[in-house]
């Protein structure tokens, strides 16, 4: 990038917008945590459960979201750091925003900070990637309530169904992302089948002596063990 | 007639009135969730349309509506398939406010989804009941808090943040992948090993199969979804055949 890109991509305005949509994801997290916090006693959760949600929820979160950071690193001399924070902080995964940018800088003739890539360049790659990020925004914007409605009838007709639904949307969603990963190589499937048997095996022993802090951190310690099992094997191979 | 249509009315407004005391909470819960929940989008979708419109009209580097076009549609031609494919597909274990969270925050497969379902799990609340759902936003609640305040921190700090991790266990968050989507099919296959392992050939046969790619989490999500309900279907009137 050249110092004039640089330097519009870190300008002060930039930061102001970019830290205001942070700001959004952070107050609109705070509220429907307050929320959901309300409606607890009504769908059966007691005080001591609601704590052990959340703090299940932070143990769960700190990995994956180290994971985020390390490869935003790479993005931040791409795109400058308000761009990043924007784009990283909402919707985006740094895959998807990477190629948005790419197909942004190319939509202007040139190569992502190549030759040529300036301001305008710049401009139209940061449209690309607002406009293509937005489709998820509008969608969710606009249907959640008619998909929502169509939960809570099919809830009060059967409510069977939703359990089954429910579990099997997230069994084959993990069924195919999991296979994308496996299939990657054997380092990747050894870290892959770790987690999941150290998974298992905690979740029976927690089960068994009924150990509540063991479940919490449950995904926690199974993620580590596979991350150390994949790197101890690709030191072996 | 007269008195029946008394009693009529009477049973009618009984049921109601007990229904409407049930749900209260997971109702006002739903329409406040609707309430901020759009409005936290319609605010992010008017900073983020600003942005760029800062950049071509108030800085004056605006390249023309024709590249923009141009990179909007390459962007859909893209993934924009799943704009409509992700909300749907995961709408049935994230529930509204996990959707309107899960799709602002982004990171769903590898950040929301695991830690709603860790704190389902921890509670332990049966897929698809109410105590599934609030549990549910309050992980991804907390997860997305977290994931934000890392990001946060990354971007400010730059790369010292990421030096303050030892190269080693750098290298070793290659397979933070595949160990998260390890550990969230264990903690499903625990109770159900059978279905575990259903979902997962599922997924190997629809990967090698011909279907479009952005196409294929969708497929086997919907194959997975029908098998089940099958088996539990066929499980049911057993049941009910040896009950009689």
């Amino acid at each position: 990038m050249t110092e004039e890109v640089m330097s519009l991509a870190n300008s002060p305005v930039l930061w102001i917008i970019a830290l205001f949509i942070i700001g959004m994801v952070i107050f609109q997290a705070i509220m429907f945590y307050k929320i959901a916090k309300e409606a607890a006693p009504a769908a059966g959760l007691n005080e001591q459960e609601v704590k052990r949600a959340a703090r299940t929820g932070f143990i769960s979160s700190i990995g994956p979201s180290f994971g985020i950071a390390i490869v935003i690193i790479s993005l931040l001399a791409l795109l400058g750091s308000p761009i990043t924070l924007m784009r990283i902080g909402i919707v985006g995964s740094a895959a998807t925003e990477t190629a948005a940018a790419q197909i942004g800088a190319n939509a202007f003739g040139v190569e992502l900070g190549g030759d040529g890539f300036n301001m305008q360049a710049f401009t139209t790659m940061v449209w690309t990637m607002c406009l293509g990020g937005m489709g998820w925004l509008l969608f969710t914007l606009f249907f959640t309530k008619s998909l929502g409605k169509t939960e809570s009838k099919v809830r009060k007709k059967n409510p069977k169904v939703m359990a089954v639904v429910s579990l099997a949307a997230m069994l084959g969603a993990f069924g195919y992302l999991l296979t994308e990963q496996m299939v990657k190589g054997l380092t990747y499937s050894g870290a892959a089948v770790i987690s999941l048997v150290i998974m298992v095996l905690i979740m029976k022993l927690a089960d068994k002596k009924d150990i509540s802090w063991l479940r919490e951190w449950s995904l926690g310690i199974s993620m580590v063990c596979g991350m150390v099992g994949g790197s101890l094997l690709t030191a072996l191979m | 007639m007269a008195l029946e249509n008394v009693n009529n009315v009477a049973t009618g407004k009984l049921s109601v009135k007990s229904r409407v005391n049930a749900l209260t909470g997971m109702e006002a819960f739903h329409s406040k969730s609707h309430f901020w929940g759009r409005l936290t989008l319609l605010l992010v979708i008017i900073a983020s349309i600003s942005l760029p419109m800062y950049l071509s009209f108030v800085v004056g580097a605006h390249p023309g509506w024709g590249p923009i076009l141009g990179g909007l549609v390459g962007y859909a031609a893209f993934i924009g398939v799943l704009w409509f494919i992700e909300p749907i597909t995961y709408f049935p274990v994230l529930g509204v406010a996990g959707t309107y969270i899960a799709f602002l925050s982004g990171n769903i497969a590898n950040l929301c989804l695991p830690s709603s379902s860790a704190a389902q799990k921890a509670v332990g609340a049966e897929p698809g009941s109410e105590k599934a759902e609030i549990s549910g936003v309050l992980g991804i609640s907390i997860a997305s808090l977290t994931n934000t305040v890392v990001i946060l921190a990354t971007v400010i700090g730059g790369a010292y943040v990421i030096t303050l991790i030892p190269a080693s266990i750098q290298s070793s968050f290659d397979f933070v992948l595949p160990a998260i989507f390890g550990a969230v099919l264990g903690q499903f296959a625990f109770k159900t090993p059978t279905y575990g392992g259903m979902a997962l050939v599922i997924g190997l046969l629809v990967f090698f199969s011909p279907v479009p790619s952005l196409l294929k989490i969708l497929t086997t999500v919907i194959l997975t979804i029908g098998l089940i309900y099958y088996f539990e279907k066929r499980k049911d009137d057993r049941q009910r055949v040896n009950e009689q």
